[in-house]
């Protein structure tokens, strides 16, 4: 699914990502893992295209994204979800139109918008709460909208970027079997963490990243 | 798909205050150049007017007899470049400085009617009224010996050719710096549209929406902002144009040659509703690409 040939990611003198080289298959669930400033998110814009390596090639269903333009990114990430700490919601719209929005751009009728939305939030537990501003929801409520956004095209991919970051202990862990519930469904799931309570609760492989070095990456994709 | 004209409303009504700016800032911009227009229009009117309305006047020496007199006006009135001439004989003249200047009415009586001197007043025909037409004009008269002064104005009019020339190329410079001005204004004032939605592009950028899917309804804004800004524009012209430029000729008529002040041509509202409306689309899309090429 994911390959990643000698990646080298530079800023001016500092090295982000140093010699990367990994495979996530296809259906896996992973960890991206590792201290602040690891790279950890680096790697996951890159995946997303938000940031193009300086040396190596990315491949995502065999396409190799570093070379990917600029106008040929949305077409990328309509095939992939992705998901941040911050949640990325409009406050002022209501939850069914932050998740619409997905839908929207990709050309989806009124009517499949009206069917997919209210499914995809029974999936992650927000049923009935269409109407809602995502403003006045908890965290928990909002990780959870941007999970339901991230998902409701049936992305092959999901990118999570520190999901949990900004939610108490009950709430990460719903969140976290949300995202098990979406990987047992068969999307690719990354997750970008350094929550030690999280990864041992809910076990899958790890890429542990060090000052932009991969530093242990099990090549079992299953639970250890 | 919601729409893009959707889109667009969307935004407005999420941002009502920011696109208030914008259209109001793209309204004075208009109006500016809409009482520019104005000035220059009703002054080239008028100065056409004048020009239309050139007349020679060649005053006789005193030694010509009243029948040499009309036997030059009969001449002159046979040339193709004279629309009409009249004699003003000097008792006629007299009679017409008593009426206009009463405190000169009793030194007049003590010169004697032949105080004033008669005079042809000719009218040319438009064609004729160019400075160099009244030149030759006014040379072929003085060729014939019977004038003392020949007056007709010739340095008036070049002054006031000169003085429209002068404005209308200022007003052509005004208005360039005035549209660009605009563009700066509103494309900031959009920017801070954009700005205030940063969180919807960086969403939609993430979900995949393409660069047309996101560009497109900021130019439907920026094209309803510029036609509710020409609309206001026309109406506050209109205003200006009855309620204050109207009053202001009644006052001052003679300035204008007793003829009603001309609101805008069609050509030059039209002109206005475009330019608003490209201002509009203009600043819209240059914010919205500013900030994504940053995003990107």
């Amino acid at each position: 699914m994911i390959r990643l040939y000698h990646i080298v990611k530079s800023y001016g003198d500092r090295d982000a990502l140093r010699d990367i080289s990994l495979h996530i298959q296809k259906g896996e669930m992973v960890y991206i893992t590792g201290p602040s400033g690891a790279g950890k998110s680096t790697l996951l814009k890159m995946v997303y295209g938000a940031e193009h390596p300086t040396s190596g090639k990315l491949l995502i269903g065999g396409v190799d994204v570093s070379k990917m333009k600029h106008a040929e990114l949305p077409s990328l990430r309509r095939n992939m979800g992705v998901v941040f700490q911050d949640f990325k919601l409009l406050p002022s719209r209501s939850v069914a139109q932050n998740v619409a929005m997905a839908l929207e751009v990709i050309g989806a009728s009124a009517e499949s918008i009206r069917r997919r939305v209210p499914a995809v939030l029974n999936i992650v537990g927000l049923k009935g709460r269409e109407d809602d501003l995502a403003g006045v929801l908890s965290g928990g409520e909002k990780q959870r909208v941007a999970i339901a956004r991230a998902i409701v095209n049936d992305p092959a991919m999901l990118l999570a970027d520190e999901p949990t970051g900004n939610l108490d202990g009950a709430m990460a862990v719903e969140v976290m079997e949300i995202l098990q519930a979406i990987n047992l469904r068969g999307t690719t799931v990354l997750v970008a963490t350094h929550d030690v309570g999280l990864m041992d609760r809910f076990p899958y492989r790890k890429l542990r990243f060090v000052d932009g070095r991969l530093v242990v990456s099990p090549t079992k994709g299953s639970r250890s | 798909m919601t729409a893009p004209f959707q889109r667009a409303l969307r935004g407005l009504k999420e941002h009502t205050y920011l696109a208030a700016v914008a259209t109001g800032v793209i309204a004075a911009v208009l109006v500016l150049l809409g009482v520019y227009a104005l000035v220059v229009v009703n002054l080239q009117a008028a100065l056409s007017g004048w020009q239309e309305d050139v007349h020679v006047s060649a005053y006789f020496n005193a030694d010509v007899s009243a029948a040499d007199q009309l036997t030059a006006q009969a001449t002159i009135a046979t040339r193709t470049e004279v629309a009409s001439v009249e004699l003003v004989t000097a008792p006629m003249a007299a009679a017409w400085m008593k009426e206009r200047v009463p405190e000169v009415g009793p030194l007049l009586v003590e010169l004697g009617d032949s105080a004033l001197p008669a005079s042809l007043e000719v009218s040319l025909r438009p064609a004729s009224t160019s400075p160099a037409a009244m030149d030759g004009f006014a040379a072929s008269l003085s060729a014939t010996g019977q004038f003392a002064e020949i007056d007709y104005g010739r340095e008036w009019v070049e002054r006031a050719a000169a003085f429209l020339a002068t404005l209308s190329l200022l007003g052509g410079v005004l208005g360039i710096i005035l549209v660009v001005a605009a563009l700066f204004l509103v494309g900031n004032t959009i920017h801070l549209v954009v700005y205030a939605r940063r969180d919807e592009l960086e969403i939609l950028r993430l979900v995949g929406a393409t660069e047309s899917y996101i560009v497109t309804p900021f130019l439907i804004e920026g094209f309803l902002e510029g036609l509710v800004a020409s609309a206001f524009a026309l109406a506050i012209l209109q205003f200006v144009h009855h309620g204050v430029v109207l009053r202001l000729h009644e006052t001052v008529p003679i300035a204008f040659g007793g003829q009603d002040l001309a609101f805008l041509p069609a050509s030059i509202l039209f002109g206005l509703v475009a330019t608003g409306i490209t201002i509009g689309i203009l600043a819209g899309w240059v914010a919205v690409r500013r900030f994504l090429a940053r995003l990107a």
